[in-house]
């Protein structure tokens, strides 16, 4: 973790679109290169607080900073490329795992980065321990601890900075989560990446030292 | 060899009504109670329908353009309308998609076929316009209707789906491709149906009332011919720009997802 701000929450409020309010006044300052881990009672706001941050909602006041520009004058593709947003449950969508891990280079957002070979994707897959699964296989055939870590491999080919994952765990076995939170830990710790998991179930760390943000009652505190 | 019809007088109208008066027997010796609805429905059949033919009957004597266009509009209204009632979900304005929607392809595939395929003059001379205008509102509103709900739903019960490909860079167009094509594809896949079954299975509604009026079956079968590729024309048209402008209203443009599951 290095002293560069990598996010920053100035006065955010957000108020579901029924009408009641989440969030007040949040600020918070996240740092380049750290781990986070989010807690807090359930329907405290974790998930939307995420969902904030790549801008899947938009705050009702305040304003969000990426790397010192305001998440307005960002394009929304572009953010969404570099803050990347893992789903509580993997979706896959019909097709072999490499259509699936290729399938952000078809939207025409992302024409301008080079189409990873099948060597390159053969070589992701066994980063993550996916050494056994072919690129042909039938993506929704995989078990949902495999899936998640698909999900993962195809937000990563886009190299985003940043990593949120919305309990990523919460559908899959102790040894398959114990691999997701394990990778989430070495992304941080030897590619840099700014993690921000919410995680429901007691999360120890093996390589890092995580900051963790409580969320309650409207606010969010970054404990020392 | 054209020759007029026999017209149905009062009391022969009167006579009819002993087909409701069986349906009501069979509703009451069944206790299907069915008996208020049908007393209801043969009120307004009676009622809506004496109302229609005299506007008609006045409308054809007026012979005024705007009058004709007047009363399309109406009834294109009535349809979105009814539409707006069937299709359930209440978070997005849809209303005036629709009737525009239906509008501008109606008012298109209508004038074509007079103007240009039956080569009447004018174009909005009233005996030909409301009548076939109508087939086709009455028609392709029901595509609409169903190509609406499907797209509705699909959005809702695929959110997961679409928000992981906008998280992934999509636009919201290229997230909600596939439910687009499946909602179109639903709406029109019944006309297309029933351009198979045309004929074989059933004898169209417009086709028997001509040939009652005396026409050959063969001019007939010409006008039914225009009417269903007309129906099949405007069914596509008014279903696509209708799940375009509504998929439309679904997201805001910072490509998020504003339709809310249940």
């Amino acid at each position: 973790m290095n002293n560069h701000t990598i996010i920053r929450l100035e006065n955010i409020g957000f108020v579901y679109p029924e009408g009641t309010a989440l969030f007040k006044n949040v600020n918070c300052n996240l740092m380049e290169g750290g781990f986070y881990v989010v807690r807090g009672p359930s329907g405290s706001g974790k998930s939307t607080l995420l969902r904030l941050m790549n801008r899947l909602e938009n705050p009702s006041q305040g304003e969000i900073y990426f790397q010192d520009r305001s998440f307005s004058s960002v394009p929304v593709h572009e953010l969404r490329r570099q803050i990347l947003y893992i789903q509580q449950t993997p979706v896959v969508t019909d097709g072999s795992v490499k259509g699936n891990l290729l399938l952000p280079f078809s939207f025409k957002n992302n024409k301008d980065l080079a189409l990873p070979d099948d060597d390159q994707l053969k070589k992701m897959l066994d980063d993550f321990s996916l050494d056994q699964v072919s690129l042909e296989k039938q993506a929704r055939n995989l078990s949902v601890g495999q899936q998640q870590r698909l999900c993962l491999i195809r937000g990563l080919l886009l190299s985003p900075s940043v990593i949120l994952f919305d309990e990523p765990t919460s559908a899959l076995d102790d040894e398959s989560s114990r691999i997701v939170e394990l990778m989430a830990e070495t992304l941080c710790h030897e590619k840099g990446k700014t993690i921000i998991m919410v995680s429901h179930r007691e999360f120890v760390p093996r390589l890092v030292k995580p900051i963790i943000i409580d969320v309650r009652e409207g606010g969010i505190r970054i404990l020392p | 060899m054209e020759q007029h019809i026999a017209d149905i007088g009062p009391l022969q109208l009167a006579y009819g009504l002993i087909f409701i008066l069986v349906s009501g027997l069979a509703s009451m010796a069944f206790s299907l109670k069915l008996e208020k609805d049908l007393l209801i429905g043969t009120v307004r059949t009676f009622v809506q329908l004496f109302i229609m033919g005299y506007v008609l009957r006045i409308v054809f004597a007026m012979s005024n353009m705007m009058v004709v266009i007047g009363v399309f509009a109406f009834m294109i209204f009535f349809a979105a309308w009814t539409i707006h009632g069937r299709v359930k979900d209440r978070q997005i304005r849809f209303f005036m998609p629709v009737f525009l929607s239906m509008i501008f392809s109606y008012f298109l595939v209508s004038y074509i076929v007079t103007a240009v395929v039956v080569n009447v003059k004018p174009w909005w001379e009233p005996r030909y316009f409301i009548p076939l205008g109508g087939m086709v509102i009455g028609n392709s509103m029901n595509a609409i209707a169903i190509s609406l709900e499907r797209l509705i739903r699909e959005l809702k019960s695929r959110r997961a789906e679409i928000e992981m490909k906008l998280c992934l860079g999509a636009s919201s167009r290229e997230a909600s491709q596939e439910i687009l094509k499946n909602a179109m594809q639903a709406g029109m896949i019944p006309s297309i149906n029933s351009m198979m079954a045309v004929g074989m299975v059933f004898i169209p509604g417009m086709m028997t009332g001509q040939i009652l009026a005396g026409s050959d079956p063969l001019t007939a079968i010409k006008y039914q011919i225009v009417v269903m590729v007309m129906l099949s024309g405007s069914t596509a048209l008014g279903t696509l720009l209708t799940v375009l402008l509504v998929r439309k209203r679904c997201f805001n443009k910072d490509e998020q997802l504003v339709l809310r599951p249940d």
